[in-house]
């Protein structure tokens, strides 16, 4: 649905983006994640034919993205970080405004319905001027959805938004997905992108570190994993010994509970048990602490930015 | 082709209904019929004390006095009506579909084109009734001067439009358009005020600025909607009909090169501000 080869945007001499090669799949909902400034929104702005590419090749919905492709755009909804609406207009006048441009036939059911799905059907005949940020985010998604695009790319999409809003429009990506709509989500909020994206590819410095999935992501952007371990006594006792295991990075015990950092070049599980059954400790349970896509995140620093691109083994 | 011109005319449309409801275009208007009348006024003093009228173009006078009033007003809506749109980020949002530069640019002209026809409309009914109370004849040349003002009108937005496309916000529109008009009038004036020096009186230096500023002042006559105006009311009043097509026919190239190079400008430049 979505392929870049070689993408790349040059800003003064200033590489923002560099030798990009994203790849959406139809069915996707794929989260583009990266640092502020990383080149997210040029990207997107690229995607969408809004600012040209310096090189490489777009291609969307298997056609070339090119200046003179406009049919193109009409399979394409869009939400964009801002949004810029004709403040003097009428929520009812903007969407039959954009049912026109978009040749929508008998547009008026379709705008009933996504009105209702996001709660603004009551405040149709308001000013858009005098909607709140939020109404004019869920709005946006009304005018994206109107003309039934094949793909929709969201930038921030539930930047605005209050917990209410975000489970709304949630809802309605996940909707619009199940009935066959490609999307593609570039946000901060990442434990929203984590509840949406099958599928994630980061970007830093204008460049893709990896693109996987959310399972994948998460175990490549950490070099230890948490267990969390209880015994069946206090484990202060353990303290001298879990400090001379070289595979253990750090430890924390609270009474009969222990959450031990491990490396994760091997499976250090049967060893570390061996080592408690030495002392004379019961293991009563032993888990893996998930890691949520915001703490992997949180990872995304300069010195592990090469937990991202190293090779899996 | 087809779909693109469909666009186009959907934009028209609601850019076309927001300036009819807007009460700016009707204080230009009654601003420049004011004006008009003000000075027709003394005008028909004047005759009263002379008691004696001898012209073949009784109104045309006031008729381009109404014709630079609206061609500023049009000249200004012009040259903010895509930095507005940039600026405000609407623009972008149209580009995310199927509207192109030249779909959205060629609205933006028929637009301001159609709000000043229909401002030469309302003068039109301003002549009638000033013609029918004040006995002085609405004559062939008036309306010839209203259809050149057609063409004139498609210079003046034209141009608005061009300084509109290479510019992404509407300060900078404005002052860009300050800035040239301004620099037309200053070159205009110097050069006349050199053309007023006997040349033997002339130092060298002043002598070759003379000659720089008469190349310069040939091309803004070429450049300057206000020039175009100046000339094609000129071919009214000279009664010379071949000067009078050969004028329209200048207005419609010059229009039409104006609207070429926006084109172009905005696709090289992009819709952000």
């Amino acid at each position: 649905m979505i392929q870049t080869e070689n993408l790349g945007k040059e800003y003064d001499g200033l590489k923002v983006v560099d030798g990009l090669n994203l790849k959406v799949e139809k069915g996707d909902i794929y989260g583009f994640l990266g640092p502020n400034g990383a080149g997210k929104t040029t990207t997107i702005m690229m995607l969408l034919g809004i600012i040209p590419q310096t090189e490489g090749k777009i291609y969307l919905l298997g056609e070339e993205l090119k200046p003179r492709n406009i049919e193109l755009k009409r399979r394409i909804g869009v939400v964009a970080e801002n949004q810029y609406l004709y403040r003097e207009m009428t929520a009812q006048e903007y969407l039959d405004f954009f049912g026109e441009i978009y040749e929508i036939q008998n547009p008026k059911k379709r705008i009933e319905e996504l009105l209702e799905a996001v709660g603004l059907k009551d405040e149709r005949n308001k000013k858009l001027g005098a909607y709140s940020k939020g109404m004019q985010q869920k709005f946006a998604f009304v005018r994206a959805l109107l003309h039934d695009p094949e793909l929709l790319i969201l930038d921030e999409p539930v930047a605005n938004l209050d917990p209410n809003g975000i489970k709304q429009i949630r809802d309605l990506i996940e909707e619009e997905n199940r009935i066959g709509r490609t999307v593609l989500v570039s946000s901060h909020l990442l434990s929203e992108v984590e509840k949406l994206c099958k599928k994630v590819g980061i970007i830093n410095q204008g460049k893709l570190l990896v693109e996987d999935n959310m399972d994948n992501i998460k175990r490549r952007l950490t070099d230890t994993i948490i267990m969390r371990i209880e015994l069946n006594q206090e484990a202060n006792s353990l303290e001298s010994a879990l400090r001379q295991i070289p595979y253990v990075t750090t430890f924390n015990i609270t009474g009969n509970k222990l959450d031990i950092r491990l490396k994760t070049d091997r499976d250090y599980r049967k060893d570390l048990s061996q080592t408690f059954v030495d002392h004379g400790f019961l293991i009563l349970s032993m888990q893996t602490k998930e890691m949520s896509l915001e703490e992997a995140f949180m990872t995304i620093t300069h010195q592990n930015i090469s937990l991202l691109t190293r090779r899996e083994n | 082709m087809a779909r693109s011109g469909k666009i186009t005319r959907i934009l028209l449309k609601k850019d076309l209904l927001f300036a009819l409801y807007s009460l700016g275009y009707y204080g230009v208007l009654f601003v420049s019929f004011f004006a008009s009348s003000f000075i027709l006024k003394s005008f028909l003093d004047g005759i009263r004390e002379e008691d004696i009228l001898v012209t073949a173009f009784p109104l045309n006078t006031y008729l381009s006095i109404i014709i630079i009033i609206i061609s500023l007003y049009l000249v200004l809506v012009s040259a903010i009506s895509i930095s507005r749109e940039k600026e405000q980020g609407t623009l972008e949002t149209l580009s995310y579909g199927p509207v192109t530069p030249r779909s959205f640019l060629l609205a933006k002209f028929f637009k301001d084109f159609f709000i000043g026809i229909i401002s030469l409309g309302f003068t039109a009914i301003y002549f009638y009734l000033v013609s029918s109370l004040t006995n002085i004849g609405f004559t062939p040349g008036l309306i010839k001067a209203l259809v050149m003002g057609v063409f004139l009108v498609s210079c003046v937005v034209s141009f608005g439009l061009f300084i509109s496309s290479f510019t992404g916000r509407v300060r900078s529109s404005i002052i860009s358009l300050i800035a040239i008009l301004g620099a037309f009038l200053v070159i205009q004036f110097t050069y006349n005020s050199l053309l007023g020096i006997e040349k033997e009186a002339l130092s060298v230096p002043l002598f070759y600025i003379r000659q720089t500023l008469h190349y310069v002042f040939q091309g803004i006559n070429w450049i300057s909607p206000f020039a175009f105006i100046s000339r094609g009311l000129d071919s009214v009043v000279l009664e010379n009909w071949p000067l009078f097509f050969t004028n329209i026919v200048y207005c419609i190239v010059y229009s039409v090169i104006f609207i070429a190079l926006s084109i172009g400008i905005m696709n090289r430049k992009g819709v952000k501000a």
